[in-house]
């Protein structure tokens, strides 16, 4: 976080001895805000002074790396509350929960939907990136699940407060990088000692924010600074404000001491109900967790927590694009209608909606049209007769289709004439100018 | 960031209009200028009374609470060279709607009116001059620190003052107009909120041209940093200017009729 | 050092507005936090939440919806009744899908006759929605708005292309509520107010629609719009953006791939009430966190499960 001239002036002697070559301290301050000028030039500024510009230069939320290689993950480095005032940087985790009490069946069953759920969406792979597991007192059983999931590939969260239990664990996957949530106020000496010798992120828990404040100081006291902040609490609104609270306190209080990330076990909040968890899930993309826990993945809850935390942690300088291809709709034949539009992610959704809203079967050709609307792209040079020429020619359509008609956005009407040319063989249809009209146009058209 | 802030200077001791109603407890007129001023955006509204060595105190009193009770609590900046009579101006002061502001203290003789300020948690524009015109931003500068230090020494939080560069007028100090600007901008960037008597700019300027001069300085000046300055509000140049600066400026959201509210 | 709370006060405040009259009155806004932020200030009244119901029987909702409802979705008045017995919700929205002239172009008269007899039926506070037609959905609301003068209900939604005529008869002449309908465009939103307010709309008998999108569909903006509007009325003391929000969810998400697709489609994918169900809870969820008051969803089981959340998020 960059400092103003008064934060800085205020830790200068304020003696105006013009010995760092400016006639007062103030002038000096503002130098150094503006990175013009190094602190040192003032030889009366104190240690403690020093110490505390570079912390406060530093950046509010440390980056945690967790898993290795091609499962390493980032967590935490935000630097904004709210997404349009910069961006999120990266991206919340997924994790499902196993517990030493499970029975066989219910970890081969989760272990079976982890795999099952699996797929892309905008160019994105969806799939669970990590495995949560919870140490509940049997320890050869904790061991043996441990073991079950090491070919997931997944990183590896251990919940476990019990420190020569969590020795045995964290030896059997310590070269992962996995997360031990297992630190608190009763064991953190030990718990530190055994993140730090193992190259482990440590997960601290405490009731209270005030309490898990402590604890993190006491950390960081010890020198550990790989750390991750349990927020749930006894509630689902305790959770909330604890959650809401180290992060505010990390970015707008630029106080390092909450700047880690979280983790939040809405599996427990939710107690069985699956809806509840997917809201609870949902609120915690947007409201500051960096590590969702979930009972389970399916489909059902996959499908919408996957695609809100794609549009939360897409970058609000860059559109979201879907790829150029020919999509199709209602299992279309050789006798359906082509659609055109572009690839502006929010664009292609309108559309793509409306004609599974329609019902009717039909194709849809998206052109590389730069990743911009259907005004801006014709305008900008992106959508013109050749484009769609070559996207056509390039799709295979032609061989496919017995009758050939291609329906252009409604506000693009302009194109229809060199299109025809461009294309001979087709009827060339101009569709609605909103997304809205499809169903009907669709409906009517023969 | 915070909107552009207006203090309302109309209702001030040079308007013989004024200047009657005060002498007479007359408060027809005073009221009519305070709200004509809150109508037309004012946030706050200066109360000039003048030197007032006699009755100050008494002036000050019945002002304050005379536009407070007529006026919804609109918070007032209390503009006298009598100390006393700000203090019992603020003995009388309804901060519902704001603290009150002291106008003002300076890095000469009324520097103390900082620590009044700090002792009746009050707001204080600060005036970088001691004795007539700074003569460099060097000088400027170092008359900022020394207001600064003081109020940090009496235990205010910086955010209270209002710290004013000086604004010079155009019309025969042409030349230092852009190091006015300058002022603005090193205050602004030390994280200093900043604020000015803007029509000075353009005294004996023709009428005409009188709003000119203030809205294209004003909005130079927002540029620069400015977070409020004391002018008239029922300038409608002046509050256009100020209405698409905070717009540019991020400071309110745009909508068609922005102009309009 | 001890923990230092960054308090965050502003000086803003969500208007308070009331729909429905009697005992089921509800009032949404009347806070000076964001949303569930109980540890900063005053929360004003929960969120609410409110099922969907339409004039005609649909033809495009989920199997599995249909069986939960069977005969009553023939008649709205019935159905609307079912709901407040069986899920109480805290209000009910009647979509008048069948006035579209694309469908079933029903008559404003019929559907006149629909909305008496559905609030008829009924004593939970009534939110009636239009068909997407602006010009067929002033006249409907205009009509509507006399007939169900004195019950308070809201009007979805005033648009730039005919707040006067939505306004000036449902807010002025009959004295219902209104929302002023933005798609996800910040500057229009504002703009809508401002008019509405020109035209003699009071602030507290109007909320604000921002537009919908479901999770995945353009999510992020629908997000931010409402956080720089609630920031702007908080923050910002902006008077013209302090009106409740209303998010009607449903209304988007069983019409996207996700809740639509058949299990013939996407036998991996499983069944499709329950990918609906899910799809509404998380977007409600993440309305809701992004400064909706009130929020409109279709399944029965959303509504419990979102009524579950906001009571979780103010325990
Ligand atoms: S050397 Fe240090 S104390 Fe001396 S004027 Fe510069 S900043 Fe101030």
């Amino acid at each position: 976080m960059a400092l103003t001239g008064l934060d800085i002036f205020k830790l200068t002697p304020r003696k105006n001895c013009k010995e760092c070559g400016f006639p007062t301290c103030m002038a000096f301050a503002m130098k150094v805000a503006s990175g013009a000028v190094e602190i040192e030039k003032c030889p009366h500024i104190s240690d403690e002074a020093k110490a505390k510009l570079s912390e406060a230069t530093a950046p509010p939320m440390r980056t945690i790396k967790v898993g290795t290689g091609d499962y390493e993950k980032a967590l935490g480095g935000e630097t904004v509350l709210f997404r349009h005032e910069k961006t999120f940087v990266n991206r919340n985790l997924f994790a499902v929960q196993f517990a030493d009490q499970m029975t066989d069946d219910e970890v081969s069953g989760k272990i079976a939907n982890l795999k099952k759920v699996d797929y892309e969406r905008i160019g994105e792979q969806m799939h669970v990136e990590a495995v949560a597991v919870k140490y509940t007192g049997n320890k050869e059983r904790y061991l043996d699940v441990i073991k079950q999931l090491k070919d997931l590939n997944k990183v590896f969260i251990l919940v476990c407060d019990d420190a020569a239990v969590a020795a045995e664990a964290v030896a059997l996957v310590k070269e992962t990088k996995p997360v031990l949530v297992g630190a608190n106020a009763g064991n953190l000496d030990e718990m530190v000692k055994l993140a730090k010798d193992n190259g482990v992120v440590l997960g601290l828990s405490a009731d209270t924010v005030e309490d898990l404040y402590a604890l993190a100081e006491k950390a960081q006291g010890l020198d550990y600074k790989e750390l991750v902040l349990n927020t749930t609490g006894e509630n689902i609104a305790k959770t909330f404000e604890k959650t809401i609270e180290v992060r505010r306190t990390a970015l707008e209080g630029k106080d390092r001491t909450f700047g880690y990330p979280s983790i939040v076990f809405v599996n427990d909040l939710a107690k069985d109900n699956a809806y509840l968890q997917t809201a609870l899930a949902a609120t915690f993309i947007l409201k500051y967790g960096s590590i969702i826990v979930l009972d389970d993945i399916e489909y059902a809850n996959a499908l919408p927590l996957f695609a809100l935390r794609q549009n939360i942690f897409t970058d609000p300088q860059k559109p979201m694009r879907v790829e150029p291809k020919v999509y199709e709709f209602a299992n279309p034949d050789a006798e359906s209608p082509v659609l055109l539009t572009v690839d502006f992610a929010l664009t292609y959704f309108v559309v793509s909606g409306e004609i599974e809203r329609a019902k009717v079967p039909a194709y849809l050709a998206v052109p590389d049209a730069g990743g911009l609307s259907v005004l801006t792209s014709w305008a900008a040079g992106k959508l013109g007769a050749s484009v769609i020429r070559d996207m056509i020619k390039n799709s295979g359509l032609e061989e496919k289709l017995t009758r050939k008609r291609l329906v252009l956005p409604g506000k693009v009407a302009v194109l229809k004439g060199e299109v025809e040319e461009e294309l001979p063989g087709w009827e060339i249809i101009v569709g609605p100018e909103e997304a809205m009209q499809i169903p009907k146009f669709l409906r009517e058209l023969n | 960031m915070q909107k552009f802030m207006i203090i309302g200077e109309r209702i001030h001791c040079i308007s013989p209009v004024i200047r009657k109603a005060l002498e007479e407890r007359d408060p027809e007129p005073i009221l009519k200028r305070a709200k004509e001023q809150i109508a037309a955006g004012a946030a706050y509204l200066d109360v000039n009374i003048g030197p007032a060595e006699k009755d100050g105190e008494e002036i000050m009193q019945w002002v304050v609470q005379l536009i407070q009770s007529e006026c919804d609590n609109i918070p007032l900046a209390l503009d006298t060279a009598n100390k006393k009579a700000i203090e019992a101006g603020i003995k009388v002061y309804n901060r519902s709607k704001g603290k009150p502001i002291i106008n003002s203290a300076d890095a000469g003789d009324r520097i103390d009116n900082i620590n009044l300020a700090a002792a009746n948690d009050a707001m204080c524009i600060a005036l970088c001059a001691k004795e007539g015109i700074p003569r460099d931003n060097d000088e400027r500068m170092m008359y900022c620190q020394q207001m600064l230090e003081r109020a940090m020494e009496a235990g205010m939080d910086p955010e209270d003052l209002l710290f004013d560069p000086l604004f010079l007028v155009i019309k025969g100090m042409q030349e230092k107009q852009v190091e006015v600007l300058e002022a603005i901008k090193m205050m602004s960037e030390m994280g200093l909120k900043t604020t000015g008597g803007l029509s000075n700019v353009s005294n004996g300027a023709p009428k005409h041209l009188r709003p000119v001069l203030d809205a294209y300085t004003l909005a130079m000046a927002m540029m620069c940093g400015l977070t409020s300055a004391i002018a008239n509000p029922c300038d409608p140049k002046l509050q256009e200017a100020v209405k698409t600066c905070d717009i540019i400026l991020g400071n309110t959201l745009y909508a068609d009729s922005y102009l309009e509210l | 050092m001890a923990y230092t709370k960054v308090a965050k006060k502003y000086s803003g405040k969500i208007n308070e507005v009331t729909l429905g009259t009697g005992d089921k009155a509800i009032t949404i806004g009347g806070r000076n936090v964001l949303p569930f932020h109980h540890f900063d200030g005053e929360i004003g009244h929960p969120p609410k939440v409110g099922i969907e119901i339409t004039d005609i029987v649909p033809d495009d909702w989920n199997n599995a919806l249909k069986n939960l409802y069977g005969d009553v979705m023939g008649d709205a008045a019935k159905w609307a009744k079912y709901v407040e017995d069986n899920y109480a919700p805290d209000f009910i929205c009647l979509h008048f899908v069948g006035a579209s002239p694309d469908g079933a172009n029903k008559s404003v008269e019929e559907c006149v006759e629909v909305a008496k007899q559905v609030a008829a039926a009924i004593t939970t506070p009534l939110v009636v929605a239009g068909c997407k037609n602006d010009e067929k959905d002033g006249e409907l609301f205009a009509a509507v708005a006399e007939a169900l003068q004195g019950k308070n209900i809201l009007i979805l939604a005033a648009k730039e292309e005919n707040y006067k005529t939505v306004g000036a008869a449902g807010a002025l002449a009959y004295q219902q509520k209104v929302a002023a309908e933005s798609s996800v465009d910040i500057n229009l939103a504002k703009q809508l107010n401002i008019l509405m307010n020109q035209l003699g709309v009071k602030a507290e008998d109007m909320v604000m629609h921002l537009g919908v999108a479901a999770a995945g569909y353009g999510f992020e903006y629908l997000s931010s719009t409402m956080d720089r509007v609630v920031l702007a009325a908080l923050g910002q003391n902006d008077t013209t953006l302090q009106m409740p929000i209303i998010t009607p969810v449903s209304f988007e998400t069983w019409g996207v791939k996700e809740a639509v697709a058949t299990e013939a489609d996407e036998p991996e994918w499983g069944s499709a009430e329950e990918r609906g169900i899910h799809m509404e809870v998380a977007t409600a969820a993440a309305c809701l966190v992004s400064g909706a008051d009130a929020v409109i969803v279709r399944h029965p089981k959303s509504l419990q499960t979102v009524k579950s959340l906001i009571e979780g998020l103010l325990e």
